[in-house]
This record gives structure tokens, C-alpha cells and sequence, in this order.
């Protein structure tokens, strides 16, 4: 039997199951019970509030706690374990290493200035790519819709991440953008800091096209803070909103069962591409632009 | 258009929150929709000049490497934007 013949035979086998089921199970109706925006909704499990202000401990409080565990204890952990001869998963490590080392940090920042900030944008790289990879395990952390296992309420297996949460992104944003500033003007003192927003070039230019084009530079400044977190957060969240609809949501929100067995392989697709590419991507992302945005704070020509 | 549109609507028995969900349903479709043709159109050009830079210095390929990530990444938030957006537009 030659490979082609296999490969339709196959295809056709798939798409026979699938007119099947179409045909057994026909289309239940739309499905109004179902939420998907309930996935993202955060019940409080331990009730706090102080002075007016939630600080309830919830899903994502879950989700950032184990981030930051599993950053700190991985990496202590294995850095205690280093080998003369490196096995497979040190080999990662010191993959991961280089990179934040040489390709992030050192490309944008001068020798003294890199020893110094080395730390944070690594800590940075790590906390943000294990709280992506633990987002892409189902955990059972969904406790709206539980299930009775023995009398016992065990909530549903959910994908959630730290970093699909708005807060945690503009947490990080924020400290990023406070270190960048204060760095800059540490560096160069208070009044050449903001001076130097202005682009070289400008000597002659008057008073007023000087402060407009100020003007213009404050705003990019003030945009990055929108541009860094919701970069993050929106692409962590599209990514498991497209595994949730493409793994069943779909099905379940149209009540077409046969939908269901067609979108279930451009699921497992999307979960390995968020998974290989996304994950690793936009933690790079997140601490090159943070050591671009220290570089250029303390750069002398701007 | 929402003069014209109300009246037709009324007659033929549509609510106004029926109609509000419509245009956030709306909102969200061809705000999410149009901005990924935008970003389509970018990340197209990127992957298609660091191909074509490679073609032309092979020895270049890894620092273009990093260089072609941080564009990609770049240029894909902005369709990110326009759905985080709509979204805002679809539950608001």
C-alpha cells in the first residue's frame, strides 16, 4: 500500500466519522448556559478585603504563587546541581543563560551597566516564561462548574496563566518603567534625563516646535506602559481563548457535536505553537525591550 | 444609519439591547478582523526581508535571527491591540 493511498484513506475515514456524528448527534441548539467568558473569572476562594480594596486569594493569586515558586525553585534548585559534564536539562539552563546574558543584555547595555541589570531582566525572562509553560498545563483550578467525584466537589481541569491577567503584565510594566526612568536620571542627572527625550539634531529648532515634539516624546514614554503589559496579556489571552474554543467551546456555545471533532486537531496545532513559540517569544520579548528601554534611559547620544 | 437603521428594526420587532449586542458583536468581528490584516500584511514583509536578507549574507543569519523575533513579536501585538479592544467594545 503506497503512502498517498494511506494518507486518503485516512482523510476519508476522518471526514466519514465526522459526517457521522454530524448526522447521529444533528445540532442540539445553541447553548445558552455555557459562558466562555466565565473561564476567565476570578471567584474569590478566600475572602479579603481591606479598606475597600480586594485582595481576595484566587485563581490567578494561585497562578502567580506557583510561577514564582517553580522560577525560584527550578533555578535554585538546578544551579545547586551543576555538573562539570552537562546533562540534557542543564544544557537548556545554560542555553537559556546565554541567552538572557549575551543575546538580551549585553547587545543593549554597556559592560558596567550589564553586570548590574543582568539580574533583574533575567528574573524578568524566567518569572514570565514559567508562568506562560504553566499556563499551558490544565490544572484543576475552575471551581464554577465542579464535579461530584464521591460526594467530593473537585473543580474542572481549567488553562489560566498569571500572565493572562491584566494586573500581573502592568505590574511588571510598571516596575520596568520606574526602573528605566530612575536609572536614566541616576545616570545622567535629573534635568539632561528629560532633556535627552528630546531626538539629537534639534539645536536650532524655537522654544515651541521643541515642546511639541516634547510633547510627542512624553506620550511614546506614556505608551509604553500600555504597549508592554497589554503585549503580553493579550497574547497569552488570545492564545488560550483560541485552545478553549478550538478544543470544544466552539462546539459546545453552537451545540454541533460534529464541529467539535473538526476543530479538535487546529486545537492541539495552536496549543503546540503557543506552547514551542509564544511562551519562549514573549518573555524574549519582554526583557529585550526592558534592557532596549534601560539602554536607551542611560545611552549618552540619544 | 442608526436613524435608519431603528425604525426598520422596531417594526419588525427587535429590542434595542438586541441591537446593541449586535453592533458590540459587530465591533469586535471587523475591529479584531481588520486589524489582523494589518498585521498579516507586516509580519508577511518581515519574515519575507529577512529571507531575502539571508539570501543575500548567509554569515548575517544569526544575528538576523534575533532581529527578525523582536519584529515579529512587534508587529503581531498590534492585531493583539485591536481584539484586546473589540473585546473591551464586545463586554463593556
Amino acid at each position: 500500500m503506497s503512502t498517498r493511498l494511506k494518507v486518503l484513506i485516512g482523510v476519508g475515514l476522518y471526514l466519514a466519522i465526522l459526517i457521522l456524528v454530524g448526522v447521529i448527534f444533528g445540532s442540539a441548539g445553541e447553548n445558552d448556559e455555557f459562558q466562555p467568558q466565565n473561564e476567565f473569572l476570578l471567584e474569590p476562594w478566600i475572602p479579603i478585603e481591606i479598606g475597600g480594596i480586594d485582595l481576595s486569594i484566587n485563581k490567578a493569586v494561585l497562578y502567580l504563587v506557583l510561577a514564582s515558586a517553580a522560577t525560584i525553585g527550578v533555578m535554585t534548585f538546578l544551579a545547586n546541581r551543576m555538573k562539570r559534564e552537562p546533562n540534557r536539562v542543564q544544557m537548556m539552563v545554560e542555553l537559556a543563560y546565554d541567552l538572557t546574558r549575551n543575546n538580551i543584555t549585553r547587545t543593549n547595555l554597556d559592560e558596567r551597566l550589564a553586570l548590574k541589570w543582568f539580574p533583574f531582566i533575567a528574573g524578568l525572562f524566567f518569572f514570565i516564561w514559567f508562568s506562560n509553560m504553566i499556563g499551558y498545563l490544565p490544572l484543576p483550578t475552575s471551581t464554577e462548574n465542579p464535579i461530584d467525584i464521591l460526594g467530593l466537589e473537585v473543580p474542572t481541569f481549567a488553562l489560566y496563566a498569571a500572565t493572562a491577567n491584566l494586573s500581573i503584565p502592568l505590574v511588571l510594566t510598571i516596575v520596568v518603567w520606574i526602573t528605566y526612568n530612575v536609572e536614566g536620571i541616576r545616570e545622567k542627572g535629573f534635568f539632561k534625563y528629560f532633556a535627552s527625550w528630546l531626538p539629537p539634531g534639534l539645536e536650532d529648532m524655537n522654544p515651541i516646535g521643541k515642546g511639541a515634539i516634547f510633547t510627542i516624546e512624553v506620550l511614546s514614554h506614556m505608551v509604553r506602559l500600555i504597549s508592554l503589559s497589554v503585549r503580553l496579556f493579550a497574547n497569552i489571552l488570545a492564545g488560550h481563548l483560541l485552545i478553549l474554543f478550538m478544543g470544544g467551546g466552539l462546539a459546545v456555545l453552537l451545540g454541533v457535536a460534529a464541529l467539535g471533532l473538526l476543530t479538535l486537531p487546529i486545537a492541539f496545532a495552536f496549543f503546540v505553537f503557543e506552547l514551542v513559540l509564544i511562551a519562549t517569544l514573549q518573555a524574549f520579548i519582554f526583557s529585550i525591550l526592558t534592557a532596549i528601554y534601560i539602554g536607551g534611559a542611560t545611552a549618552e547620544t540619544h | 444609519m442608526v436613524d435608519l437603521v431603528l425604525p426598520l428594526a422596531q417594526q419588525s420587532g427587535i429590542t434595542d439591547t438586541g441591537i446593541t449586542d449586535a453592533g458590540k458583536a459587530i465591533a469586535l468581528g471587523v475591529g479584531a478582523g481588520l486589524g489582523s490584516i494589518g498585521a498579516g500584511i507586516g509580519i508577511g514583509i518581515i519574515f519575507g526581508k529577512e529571507i531575502e536578507s539571508v539570501a543575500r549574507q548567509p554569515e548575517m543569519k544569526g544575528e538576523l535571527q534575533a532581529i527578525r523575533w523582536l519584529g515579529f513579536a512587534l508587529t503581531e501585538a498590534v492585531a493583539f491591540y485591536t481584539f484586546i479592544f473589540g473585546l473591551i467594545a464586545f463586554f463593556l
